[in-house]
């Protein structure tokens, strides 16, 4: 651990951190627009030249790995001159647009401007013309003018999808961005690429122009496309999402998350939402479909009852609870497999084969609850069944060409075929509008914030499920869901000593190994 | 220089190596101990092949070398000598940089520009003669001087270059390096 | 004058690019002394000889070859040798004679270097302007493997060095060293940022050593006549001989090699024969044109060597690239033209250069053509300082240091232009006449 000294701050930093990170640490910001922590170090923008004490000229801050005894200063004149002679280097041939820039308000040059710039501009030439608005990919519109080189998009290319798709042409101040003539982006992640271009060169196509940066709000979440549960920024105004951001979890997905991912936004607040209760086709509130479900299912001689691969843990649990002491008779199952329509589609970065947020989670309480059917199990049982009560997972279309049974209810966000058959459809709350957790791949417990408020009657499943387990004779739940996850957590072995509060941002990992978390499924 | 001032000019159709380039082809990459180290030395051999290297040629090099053709297009486009565009059978390159300035190299430029009737693409009227500024060719001692194609023509005076140019239109191969070339310290009259 | 000629002693033997004239001459003698020696010897008689880095930087050979980790530091990972011949700075031209004149002295030069430092494949980067040359070199290098010079087992002395050629396609900024080494990897040839040192990581992240055409070919006589003899030339601390590529108003244009240390004024009068009748001199820059100008009362103060034309003039020796103007030379203009060499060359990487450059070169065209402010002056003054030394590689400041030393010597040329502006005098009328005019 050397001990580095910023301005008048010394602070010790893991070895081979550098020194943009180790001033961080020291609560001193060092501006800077090509440095990105999980990309490789370029040192072109020379916004984070600071001076050494005891050194001769001023050197890049990013390109610095703290060693013993390292003393920096980013106060002083000289520095503070340096910032202001590279912005307005930046901005000598950097179009005048911010109005109609769609990056404004998240724009470094903006940002930076108002810390560090001239104020009285002595840039008086011709600024040099390049390509506007070209349309290089299916997520991103490309302004070459508004770009500053910094080549943070050239290097996600090349060291994360390895598409090596764009370049910087030419040299000089002539230099520009762009795409091999005629081709286009083809890989999925297009969506950092705006994310990590600190101006407005890059801009995603989904959310440009749909809302200026600085109404938006943002609630740390997870998302929910799949078992990969990359760490998420909801981005929302006034109860509308507007986009998903990548939140840096070094652990789950870095700084990206991919384009599928993204496009979820839109279904939040879609026309395929399950906005009301509903008890054989009549709309009720959700108090009543509860008590037609309670009564249904004591009267049924059959119940299957299915765990969500795409809900919470805590509605996974609740569902569980309810069952489990109130309903022995009941057979439990869990049905791997996506839902149809689902994008088919994986590879080795961050897109999961699997499509549901949560199905280690589930095999997790399968396992420890020890007598959870499989998706066979329940295929073959299908046609016996009395009531099946569903939650969230399209479990019918997933075992579309097995038996049916007699009765449905379904505890759904979006309607798919279970909740086409459903006699009883409560709606219950989607990821962004709720707090809870899931399980990712990796055997990691990730934190769902609520960010907006729910659409129609939704309500969180956990909390319905609560309900559900009073109406059927245990004693109420206390409607918080930091009890509910403490107390699963006290129970499920892997989750020995989690807190919900402690959560936190960046989620803690089971205390067993992934591999582990996969052997109790074949124990379920 | 800027890909936005000059439009790419139309494709002529995929192209590959013919069996004697591929050859020569092998023998480069044999040099280098990655692929990518080969691609200004096949640039260079495509250039010789095809005049200029267009998409097509840069993605040919691109698949030669098993990278994308972005990086190719980038290389292709940071170095001057690589032509994006076709020229006139003869490229006369006029040095402009300070040495040559000295010595006239604005008058030599004027001469060229008016006695080749050169347009504002570079060109002459006939056709046979591509006309550019570039800058210093290390010939500051024999200034001021132009390079035609691969050849060095130094020393010139507005005479020689008349000279010159009715060599080149009456079809005389260009010169071997000249005797200017052979000295290297040059006596002003 | 007649001086000791150790690069270019061969130049005037007719055929002399060939090996049968070269071995004649001696070239290649040196080979298989030096392959007998061990590294580490050879690498000591270099630092002792004292001799520094030709390409205008200046820095000491044996210490940058021994930067080099041994092999127990290294591992399996090769060390190159690559010959900077990309000789691309205005105002310098030597190297090209040396690789038309004498290629196998370089050849014989980088075969010694490479058992220093341990390399068994070399590259010499040449420019692709010297197409012709690169031709020659090829044929040079076929001629010394064919004699057993290059390939495996070098004169049977069990050393092994493959070289190849390799071609630029106009770029100067491959001229840095780290340049060169991305452009020979097949990248834009861009900088890399320090550290790591080439010697340490360099091209392909394996150790590199990256040495000018002239140094390389000192190296042979070096050897053979030992690091005292080459001390006992030139000065204590600037030994050895070094080639002037002379241009500009000089009777006598041309390559000149002499010991360093010899007076500024001789060269200029007695081996460029002085300036044409009539004229006065006005300006030197003495080392290519990236180096700060010199007046004519720091010309006739100054020796040709590191120390004088640092101390005298604030200047540097560079590349020895000596551009004389007289006094019908329009200083404003001849800035000009260096600011439209350094915009057009900025690789665009880092953006002080990139941007600054142009900058530069455009308030340079608003003076020249007396359409600029006082207020222009200070700007461009500034630019050239908030670019110096803020840059990843050198050419910034060799943008800048012309840019600042015009300014600071030569300012009654560019304030009587923003006097001529404020009078609103056209441009040439009466400030500069046309036949003045230096550059467009």
């Amino acid at each position: 651990m050397p001990k580095v000294k910023i301005n008048d701050v010394e602070v010790d930093v893991p070895a081979g951190t550098n020194m943009i990170e180790a001033a961080a640490l020291a609560g001193v910001e060092i501006p800077h627009y090509c440095y990105h922590p999980n990309l490789s170090i370029a040192g072109n923008c020379r916004m984070c030249l600071v001076d050494i004490v005891g050194g001769r000229a001023p050197e890049i801050a990013c390109n610095m790995v703290a060693r013993e005894g390292l003393a920096i200063r980013t106060d002083t004149p000289n520095v503070k001159k340096m910032r202001q002679s590279v912005m307005e280097f930046l901005l000598v041939n950097h179009p005048l647009d911010c109005p109609i820039c769609d990056q404004s308000g998240e724009c470094r040059l903006q940002d930076y401007y108002m810390e560090h710039g001239n104020y009285d501009s002595r840039g008086i030439e011709e600024k040099v013309s390049k390509h506007k608005r070209q349309d290089i990919g299916d997520k991103i519109v490309l302004d070459a003018e508004r770009c500053v080189q910094c080549s943070r998009c050239v290097r996600f290319g090349d060291e994360v999808t390895e598409t090596g798709d764009l370049r910087l042409m030419n040299r000089g101040d002539h230099t520009e961005i762009g795409m091999f003539p005629g081709e286009r982006l083809e890989h999925h992640y297009q969506g950092n690429l705006a994310d990590i271009c600190p101006v407005g060169a890059l801009t995603n196509k989904d959310f440009r122009f749909q809302r200026r940066v600085w109404y938006l709000r943002e609630t740390a979440s997870v998302c929910n496309g799949c078992a990969t549960g990359c760490n998420i920024q909801v981005c929302h105004q006034e109860g509308e999402v507007f986009r998903y951001l990548p939140r840096r979890n070094d652990a789950v997905n870095k700084s990206w998350m991919c384009d599928h991912g993204r496009d979820l936004v839109p279904g939040i607040a879609g026309l395929n939402r399950i906005l009301r209760s509903k008890v054989d086709g009549q709309a009720v509130d959700v108090e009543a479909a509860l008590s037609s479900l309670a009564a249904r299912l004591k009267a049924a001689k059959t119940v299957g009852v299915v765990l969500g691969n795409r809900a919470t843990n805590e509605g996974n649990w609740a569902l569980l609870q309810a069952v489990r002491k109130n309903l022995p008779n009941a057979k439990v199952y869990a049905v791997a497999g996506n839902d149809p329509g689902s994008v088919e589609f994986a590879d080795k970065l961050l897109i999961d084969a699997d499509k549901n947020p949560n199905s280690a989670g589930v095999r997790l309480l399968a396992g420890v609850d020890g007598r959870v059917g499989d998706a066979a199990d329940l295929g073959s049982a299908l046609g016996s069944i009395d009531l099946l009560l569903v939650l969230q997972d399209d479990v019918l279309g997933r075992l579309a060409g097995h038996g049916k049974p007699a009765a449905v209810a379904f505890l759904g966000v979006s309607k798919n075929a279970t909740s086409e058959a459903a006699n009883i459809l409560i709606p219950v709350c989607h990821t962004v509008e709720m707090d809870g957790s899931y399980v990712n791949r990796t055997g990691r417990v990730q934190r769902l914030r609520r960010a907006v408020t729910a659409a129609g009657d939704a309500l969180p499943a956990w909390l319905v499920l609560e309900r559900l387990g009073a109406k059927l004779g245990a004693a109420p739940g206390t409607g918080m869901v930091a009890t509910a996850f403490n107390a699963m957590a006290k129970v499920v072995p892997a989750m020995k000593g989690m807190e919900f509060k402690a959560l936190g941002d960046a989620g803690l990992p089971l205390a067993v190994e992934p591999a582990a978390v996969a052997a109790t499924e074949a124990l379920a | 220089m800027s890909s936005h001032s000059t439009p790419i000019p139309p494709s002529r159709g995929p192209v590959e190596w013919s069996a004697s380039d591929a050859v020569k082809v092998a023998d480069i990459m044999s040099r280098y101990p990655t692929k990518q180290a080969a691609v200004m030395p096949l640039l260079w051999l495509a250039q010789d092949q095809w005049e200029w290297i267009d998409l097509d040629v840069m993605r040919l090099v691109a698949r030669t070398i098993d990278c994308p053709p972005s990086q190719v297009h980038a290389v292709a486009s940071f170095y001057t000598m690589f032509k994006k565009a076709p020229t006139g059978k003869y490229l006369i390159q006029v040095c402009q940089t300070l040495s040559c300035a000295l010595v006239g190299a604005e008058k030599i430029m004027a001469h060229l520009e008016k006695r080749l009737e050169i347009d504002d693409h570079g060109n002459s009227r006939d056709g046979l003669f591509t006309l550019l500024r570039v800058e210093c060719l290390a010939s500051c001692g024999s200034a001021p001087m132009m390079q035609v194609n691969d050849h060095f023509y130094e020393r010139l005076t507005t005479e020689t270059c008349d000279q010159i140019i009715a060599g080149l239109r009456s079809g005389k191969p260009l010169a071997l390096p000249r005797p200017e070339v052979d000295e290297w310290t040059f006596r002003v009259s | 004058m007649d001086f000791p000629r150790i690069l270019s002693g061969n130049w005037d033997k007719p055929n002399s690019h060939t090996l049968a004239v070269a071995r004649s001459c001696g070239t290649y003698s040196r080979v298989e002394m030096a392959l007998k020696k061990a590294p580490s010897e050879l690498i000591q008689i270099v630092k002792d000889s004292g001799l520094r880095g030709r390409g205008g930087a200046g820095f000491p050979t044996g210490m940058k070859w021994s930067f080099v980790p041994g092999p127990e530091k290294r591992g399996n990972k090769p060390v190159y040798l690559l010959c900077n011949a990309d000789e691309s700075e205005p105002g310098t031209f030597k190297d090209r004679y040396c690789m038309w004149k004498d290629p196998h002295l370089m050849i014989e030069g980088m075969i010694i270097a490479a058992h220093a430092i341990g390399c068994k494949v070399g590259y010499v980067y040449i420019r692709g302007e010297f197409r012709y040359i690169y031709d020659r070199l090829w044929e040079a290098v076929h001629e010394a493997r064919a004699a057993g010079l290059l390939g495996e087992n070098i004169l049977g002395t069990g050393v092994d060095f493959q070289l190849h050629i390799h071609l630029g396609a106009g770029a100067y900024i491959c001229g840095e060293e780290t340049a060169l080494i991305s452009s020979l990897e097949g990248e834009k040839g861009q900088p890399k940022l320090k550290p790591p040192f080439p010697a340490v990581e360099g091209a392909w992240h394996c150790p590199t050593i990256v040495n000018n055409v002239e140094t390389l070919a000192a190296v042979p006589w070096i050897i053979q006549n030992g690091a005292a003899a080459y001390k006992a030339l030139g000065t204590e601390k600037s030994p050895g001989t070094k080639l002037f590529s002379c241009s500009g108003h000089i009777r006598k244009p041309g390559v000149y090699e002499i010991p360093l240390g010899y007076p500024m004024k001789d060269l200029l009068e007695i081996e460029c024969g002085g300036l044409l009748p009539g004229r006065k001199l006005k300006a030197v820059i003495p080392g290519g044109s990236s180096v700060p100008v010199m007046t004519p009362e720091e010309v006739y103060k100054c020796t040709m060597d590191y120390e004088s034309i640092s101390t005298v003039a604030g200047s540097y020796l560079g590349s020895g690239g000596f551009i004389v103007m007289d006094d019908t030379t329009d200083l404003v203009d001849a800035l000009t033209n260096l600011l439209r060499f350094y915009a057009h060359e900025s690789c665009g990487q880092c953006t002080p250069c990139r941007e600054g450059c142009g900058w530069m070169y455009h308030i340079l065209c608003r003076v020249r053509d007396n359409c600029a402010t006082a207020e222009d002056l200070v700007t461009l003054k500034d630019l050239a300082d908030n670019i110096h030394s803020k840059t990843i590689c050198f050419f910034g400041a060799s943008a800048a240091m012309p840019v600042q030393s015009f300014l600071l010597k030569f300012k009654g040329e560019f304030l009587a232009r923003i006097e001529a502006a404020s009078k609103g005098i056209p441009a040439g009328s009466s400030v500069t006449s046309p036949e003045q005019r230096v550059g467009a």
